[in-house]
């Protein structure tokens, strides 16, 4: 459903993405595994369609087409979820009000009827409770004084709320401690649906005990330079990056 | 004549004399550096404007209220006060002296009112309204100017406010692109008053609000807040001077301004804590959100302290809309045009949870939205 094929990306005139190549297919879990600057995050920009990520070459298509051609919203409603590394905190929209309006917007670009408050507040309380998100940081501003933890919980909220077809993890492990990994990870895998895929970009192995990957890709220097099953991860771990990136794929 | 009409007579040939011999403001002036009235208004203009209209919706039960139109009636409590409220700016001896009309509202010591009262300014001239609450004494003024204002509509507002009074004050200005509005606010407090007031304004060819509160005693309060939104051609300035006359007085100003096509959002708050005054607290915060180059905003705080023991903050910033979270906002599907309404929205939301009353905050909101896309719209 995702095939990115050669791609060059580059911000502010640097090139980040040098020829990049992946394909997940529907209801698979990939995981993207790769050093800091490597480009992982900036792969996870180009996916959303953030501005100043500028596409030098190749092709990214999204089941069937070009995707680098949508708005961020367009590729939200057509399905693509990036749960960020860092959410930001937005005063004077409270946590409801977002929800509300986001999951509103996807559903009318999608032609469905839009819900009303009583409705999503009910769809939200429903999700929320299995990933401690409270009635009161549902009232609060959007991620505005939330923990790490309680922001990526509302990340992945959405994402229960929102069920797209292809979730893009952006280091969600980051930041948290061991049971805050866990409760994010046991809200991620209760979203694995044969509908339903992701991809998963961590710095760490650990997050993977958690979320097992049907797939392994390594990221340096803009490129994937190994890929694997799952196992692979392991021996990254023991081996550490440097190991692959002297021999590239 | 009646001793009240002439008390009233010599006070308005007064402001007549103070009002020729200093002519019109112009930007010469610190305080009118970015609203050169002289520039587009001359004083015959002023003079032959006419007197505006009132009319008070409803008056609650406990209100009472005066006719300025018959000034030779005038009882006690409105020659005591009527001009005699605060200083003297320019422009409100201008309404003193040209105003043959306005209104004035009292309500008695100790006597609170719930109901808001409902006010509306309309139609082109000058135009005066006295406001006296007694000691303990409390009221909501609802202030609304309507659209049609003509060359100018310049209003002189006093407000006098005895020991432990509150007054809420919404002042809720339509756009008026076309005309000149001006309008002065002079409140006095004494021990332990309150003054709340709250200005939305949607612009004018020029507007200028312009507040003077004096907190004469201990434990008085003034809390001010307020938005513009503005777009096309139009201005609005507001211009505050808070005196702590006192110590233990406590002040407050938040300020947020959206100003888009070739608008000017213009905001100065001095702040003068006068000599003795220790123990006073201030703070003052004005931001504004530009759309687009062809916008601007003016924000000047000024501290003029002569006491030792104050606590003083201020803050300004001019910015434009944050960039990361419009995109996390579009990436959760909200297309662009929501995305940047609910942020700008977002960004006036802390001024204008300051007014207390949810009907009259729900009304501005209402006045808001509507005036919104005017406001955003972004020239290159």
């Amino acid at each position: 459903m995702l095939e990115i094929k050669n791609l060059h990306a580059a911000v502010d005139g640097k090139e980040i993405l040098k020829g990049l190549t992946l394909s997940v297919g529907i209801g698979e879990v990939h995981a993207l595994m790769g050093p800091n600057g490597s480009g992982k995050s900036t792969l996870s920009y180009v996916l959303a369609g953030r501005e100043g990520y500028e596409i030098t070459q190749g092709s990214v298509t999204y089941g069937g087409k070009d995707l680098t051609a949508m708005k961020p919203e367009e590729r939200a409603a057509k399905g693509i979820f990036l749960a960020m590394q860092y959410p930001v905190e937005i005063p004077g929209v409270t946590t409801l009000t977002f929800l509300k309006t986001a999951l509103n917007a996807q559903r009318r670009a999608r032609g469905d009827s839009e819900l009303d408050a009583m409705s999503v507040l009910k769809l939200v309380r429903q999700k929320a409770a299995a990933l401690q998100v409270s009635e009161e940081m549902l009232k609060r501003a959007l991620n505005v004084g939330f923990s790490g933890g309680e922001k990526k919980r509302l990340e992945i909220l959405q994402m229960a709320l929102f069920e797209p077809a292809l979730a893009i993890l952006d280091e969600t492990d980051s930041g948290l401690d061991i049971d805050a990994l866990k409760l994010v990870a046991d809200g991620v895998n209760a979203l694995r649906a044969p509908d339903r895929a992701m991809l998963v970009i961590t710095h760490y192995q650990r997050l993977l005990n958690f979320i097992v990957p049907d797939r392994v890709h390594v990221l340096a220097d803009g490129r994937v330079v190994a890929e694997g099953g799952k196992e692979l991860a392991l021996e990254l771990e023991a081996k550490g990056y440097a190991h692959f990136m002297r021999e590239p794929a | 004549m009646s001793a009240a009409l002439a008390a009233i007579e010599t006070r308005r040939s007064e402001a007549l004399d103070n009002f020729r011999t200093r002519g019109m403001p112009h930007r010469r002036f610190e305080h009118w550096r970015y609203s050169d009235l002289r520039a587009i208004l001359d004083a015959g203009q002023v003079a032959q404007s006419g007197t505006a209209k009132w009319r008070v919706e409803n008056l609650p039960q406990g209100v009472e209220l005066f006719d300025l139109a018959r000034p030779a009636d005038a009882p006690e409590w409105v020659m005591q006060n009527l001009g005699a409220v605060g200083n003297r700016p320019t422009m409100k001896e201008a309404s003193l002296a040209f105003a043959d009309g306005g209104v004035a509202l009292r309500v008695a010591k100790g006597r609170k009112i719930a109901e808001p009262l409902r006010l509306q300014f309309s139609s082109a001239g000058n135009v005066r309204l006295l406001v006296v609450l007694e000691e303990d004494a409390s009221l909501t003024l609802m202030e609304t100017h309507d659209a049609e204002a003509g060359l100018l509509r310049n209003v002189g507002v006093e407000i006098a406010l005895g020991g432990g009074a509150r007054l809420s004050h919404v002042r809720l200005a339509a756009g008026a692109p076309k005309s000149i509005t001006v309008e002065h606010i002079a409140v006095t407090e004494a021990r332990g008053a309150l003054y709340r007031g709250h200005f939305v304004n949607f612009g004018s060819r020029l507007a200028r609000t312009e507040l003077h509160i004096v907190l004469q005693e201990a434990g008085a309060e003034a809390h001010l807040s307020g938005i513009s939104a503005l777009g096309g051609e139009t201005h609005a300035d507001v211009t505050s001077h808070i005196e702590h006359a006192a110590g233990g007085t406590r002040s407050t100003q938040l300020f947020k301004n959206v100003a888009g096509g070739r608008s000017r959002a213009v905001y100065q708050g001095k702040i003068t804590v006068r000599e003795g005054a220790n123990g006073s607290d201030s703070r003052q915060t004005a931001k504004a959100l530009l759309m687009g180059l062809r916008a601007e905003a003016d924000l000047k705080p000024e501290l003029i302290i002569f006491a030792d023991d104050v606590k003083c903050a201020h803050g300004a910033a001019v910015g434009d809309l944050d960039q990361e979270s419009l995109f996390y906002l579009r990436s959760r599907g909200i297309p662009e045009k929501e995305a940047r309404r609910l942020l700008v929205r977002a960004f006036l939301e802390e001024a204008v949870a300051e007014i207390e009353d949810e009907n009259l905050r729900t009304e501005v909101w209402h006045e808001v939205e509507h005036a919104l896309p005017h406001a955003m719209v972004a020239l290159q």
